[in-house]
């Protein structure tokens, strides 16, 4: 009840706010097919009303679990809808290159660079070579995901005393002192259907941009290194110091591989608690139990960077891109209407969002757990977007996967990633 | 069970004695691994209706096979803070109940620590941090009382542990029968599948009966075709079909191709080869005699077929229309590709899906949400499941 007074007071709130600078769509459709289902839907409907009532357009929104298989059939068989929303930048990318999306412009990248925070690497992943060879912008992300966070209660860190740890260097010895003390460490779980393994290569990424320079993690995401080279081995093996030691995994390393993720952080909440710590992204509080408060019961830190190497203060994120899939003016009126900061606004107030767009207000936020994430977006120094999103769809949505599942149940680093270099490579 | 294990015994002993009874092991064996083959079927079924009736969290930390058991739950709770204290006699006072605690529930021990929730037994005190002490009664209210006004801002917590009778709730099916647009996506569904069943269903019984007993040239050819249709799978036509359909709609000057009639169609023609390769057998194996007596009292084909062959079939007819209907009913990639996903036009299979959420995290509402789609296929299917044994074995048995 309250979320409906709410979308209703948003709506309303933000619907005279555009001014009369749209041009005028009436009588036409703007077609959105996108990944947001359920409560996202009706976010994302709040955020499309004020639009539509500014141009006078028909915004007709189709969401579908299988987005992304239903995009490519509908873009080979000539029923493309106006606008499309990627989940991953990978399929994009793909489509891009058969010539099926059409460019954003450079106004659109001049805009990204300069409002978005850290807006050279907004426009890097949405930049894809043309059928032309050409690298042109294609991608507009909005609504993101912050990867980089370790979950925790903060009243079982009271009691037991344990103190936030600042650098990856008291992540470890946090990790050690937690076994030492007879708990359990780390909630990890890697299940999720098909698509099992995923949490494990978010983990791998953000180990590997504290490792090493973002310049290696950009070798590696875009094959320059090989799979199986030292520094991502060492990574994937960094990522075996917290997975595969029953000590510090609750359940035992074997949980790893058959727990879902969405289950994962449960642990965090039995009493006693099964684990103290879960790493995963913005996302995950959705799963948490219903009773929990954000920022009372759970808060996050930032997964914290070396003290002993020089790598500032890296950032895994990800997002959602809309691309123009059938050119029309109400296609591009809709990506400057999400330029303007209501646009974000209204969903941040909705909750489930954050967003780097320099001029929303961070006021919008309706809690402090979701301000601090969009701060942490807005301060980042070094923006790096989930890896396994930007391979190739058979590596970073199949064999990287596969290759993590392998690793939990006992195969070792080097292995693993040989053979995920070996997929990789047979790529025609 | 053991009643059946016993059985088993005395009719193994008769048979050692020499047949004397009528009973025949074979018999009771069939019997027996019936009966369990039918538990394992039912099994996963049960499973989902059990936990249709539970709530997200209980789904979360135990499975359905515990849904009957009394559950002993070691949980925490937040305490309230000075906000809503009352004072009493010289005493401020905080009076509660914990959280999921009611008639069918007992509280066992509790304690201020998660590592330590034996610290006192219902009805004893401990004393509390934030002033005062607190007394937790079997029933689950609470009492903590202080002589000094209470300050705390945030509340301490407590943990318990609680024997709790088994619970269940509606609130799934609640959440998936009130989810606006459903009455929508069920009418849209009726619009797909009705249609999608009987056109295949005429057309493929015309074909089958001229495939039967009709004489021309490539009679047969034409058959091994069809049968070979049976294992193109759909997939591949995916693209191709609806690249045609809006063809078709762009020379028409519509937007796209994205209609009903376009389901009905695909539906038709990926059912139509199982249906006439089905009725086919079928109409092969009625009586010769009654033709082509039929066929010297003067009747047309058109005739023997509508008169003699179309009764004569409804077996196989219904058995095919449960089949297609089923099939029709809980398809959700045909109709997500040829119809789209705008909330016009959502089936309820796609309707479905999307209450999942972006990510998956309302799958509890699936549980719930298959039984109300189960409603109307099981309607069906009892409605016409007479015909269907003896439908599936037409054509085979000859």
């Amino acid at each position: 009840m309250l979320r409906l007074s709410l979308l209703a007071a948003v709506s309303l709130m933000s619907g005279p706010c555009l001014g009369a600078e749209w041009p005028d769509l009436s009588g036409q459709t703007i077609t959105i097919a996108g990944p947001y289902i359920g409560p996202d839907e009706e976010h994302f409907r709040a955020v499309l009303a004020p639009f539509a009532e500014a141009t006078g357009a028909v915004v007709d929104y189709a969401g579908s679990q299988q987005f992304s298989q239903q995009i490519v059939i509908d873009t080979s068989s000539g029923s493309a809808p106006n606008v499309a929303i990627f989940p991953l930048p990978g399929l994009a990318a793909t489509l891009a290159g058969e010539g099926k999306l059409a460019p954003l412009g450079d106004e659109t990248e001049t805009w990204l660079r300069d409002n978005y925070a850290a807006g050279q690497s907004w426009v890097d992943l949405g930049s894809y070579e043309g059928p032309d060879h050409v690298r042109r912008l294609y991608g507009f992300t909005y609504k993101t995901d912050l990867k980089s966070l370790v979950w925790y209660v903060p009243d079982e860190f009271a009691d037991a005393g344990y103190a936030v740890p600042e650098t990856f260097e008291d992540l470890q010895a946090l990790t050690e002192k937690i076994v030492a003390d007879g708990g359990t460490p780390w909630c990890i779980g890697i299940g999720s259907g098909a698509a099992t393994g995923w949490p494990a290569t978010d983990w791998v990424e953000d180990l590997l941009l504290r490792l090493e320079s973002p310049d290696v993690y950009d070798q590696w995401v875009s094959h320059k290194i090989p799979f199986n080279d030292p520094r991502i081995v060492a990574a994937i093996e960094l990522f075996g110091w917290f997975a595969k030691d029953n000590a510090k995994v609750a359940g035992g390393t074997n949980a790893v591989g058959t727990t879902d993720f969405s289950l994962s952080p449960q642990g965090l909440f039995t009493v006693p608690p099964q684990c103290y710590l879960h790493h995963q992204a913005s996302f995950i509080s959705s799963f948490f139990p219903e009773n929990v408060v954000l920022g009372e019961d759970a808060d996050f830190f930032y997964f914290p960077s070396y003290a002993g190497k020089e790598l500032g203060k890296p950032v895994l994120g990800a997002g959602t891109l809309f691309a123009i899939t059938n050119d029309s003016p109400g296609a591009r009126a809709l990506i400057d209407y999400l330029k303007t900061p209501q646009a974000h606004e209204i969903w941040m107030a909705l909750g489930g969002f954050l967003t780097p767009h320099k001029g929303a207000s961070l006021d919008a936020y309706p809690n402090d757990t979701l301000r601090e994430q969009g701060q942490i977006l807005l301060n980042a120094t070094t923006f790096r977007f989930d890896g396994s999103d930007l391979m190739p769809g058979a590596v970073g949505a199949g064999s990287f996967w596969t290759g993590m599942v392998d690793f939990a149940s006992g195969r070792s680093a080097e292995e693993v990633a040989t053979s995920i270099e070996e997929s990789w490579k047979a790529l025609p | 069970m053991t009643a059946v294990v016993q059985q088993v015994g005395t009719t193994v002993a008769r048979v050692r004695t020499g047949w004397r009874t009528k009973a025949k092991p074979g018999q009771l064996l069939t019997h027996l691994s019936l009966l369990i083959l039918v538990l394992i079927w039912t099994a996963p079924t049960a499973g989902l209706l059990i936990s249709s009736f539970r709530s997200k969290d209980q789904l979360a930390v135990s499975g359905w096979w515990t849904a009957l058991a009394v559950a002993v739950t070691q949980e925490g709770t937040r305490l309230p803070t000075a906000d809503s204290s009352i004072a009493e006699t010289g005493l401020f006072v905080i009076r509660g109940r914990l959280p999921g605690t009611d008639m069918g529930t007992k509280i066992r021990s509790y304690g201020l620590n998660a590592r330590d929730l034996t610290a006192a037994a219902p009805g004893e005190s401990l004393s509390m941090q934030d002033g005062g002490s607190i007394t937790v009664e079997a029933d689950g209210s609470f009492e903590w009382s202080a002589d000094r006004p209470f300050t705390h801002t945030r509340g301490p917590r407590l943990f318990y542990v609680v024997e709790r009778s088994p619970r269940f709730t509606i609130d799934n099916y609640i959440e998936v029968l009130t989810t606006s647009g459903l009455g929508r996506s069920f009418i849209n569904s009726f619009a797909v599948t009705i249609p999608a069943t009987f056109i295949p269903i005429l057309v493929a019984a015309f074909a089958a009966y001229a495939l039967a007993w009709m004489r021309f040239p490539f009679r047969n050819l034409i058959v091994v075709t069809v049968i070979g249709l049976l294992v193109v799978p759909l997939q591949m036509s995916l693209i191709p079909l609806l690249s045609l359909y809006n063809d078709i709609a762009h020379a028409f000057g519509a937007a796209d191709g994205k209609t009903y009639l376009g389901v009905w169609l695909a539906h038709t023609a990926f059912g139509l080869p199982l249906a006439i390769y089905l009725l086919r057998n079928y109409m092969l194996g009625l009586p010769r005699e009654i033709m082509e007596a039929a066929r010297i009292d003067g009747a047309s084909h058109f005739q023997i077929f509508t008169k003699i062959v179309l009764p004569l079939s409804f077996p196989a007819l219904a058995s095919f229309l449960i089949f297609q209907f089923l099939w029709v009913w809980n398809d959700l990639l045909v109709a997500m590709v040829f119809l789209g996903n705008q909330e016009t036009k959502l089936v309820l299979t796609g309707k479905l899906a999307s209450l999942l959420g972006t990510r998956g995290n309302n799958w509890e509402v699936l549980t719930a949400g298959a039984f109300v789609t189960i409603v109307v296929p099981l309607t069906v299917f009892f409605a016409l499941q007479r015909y269907f044994v003896r439908g599936l074995l037409a054509g085979s048995v000859k």
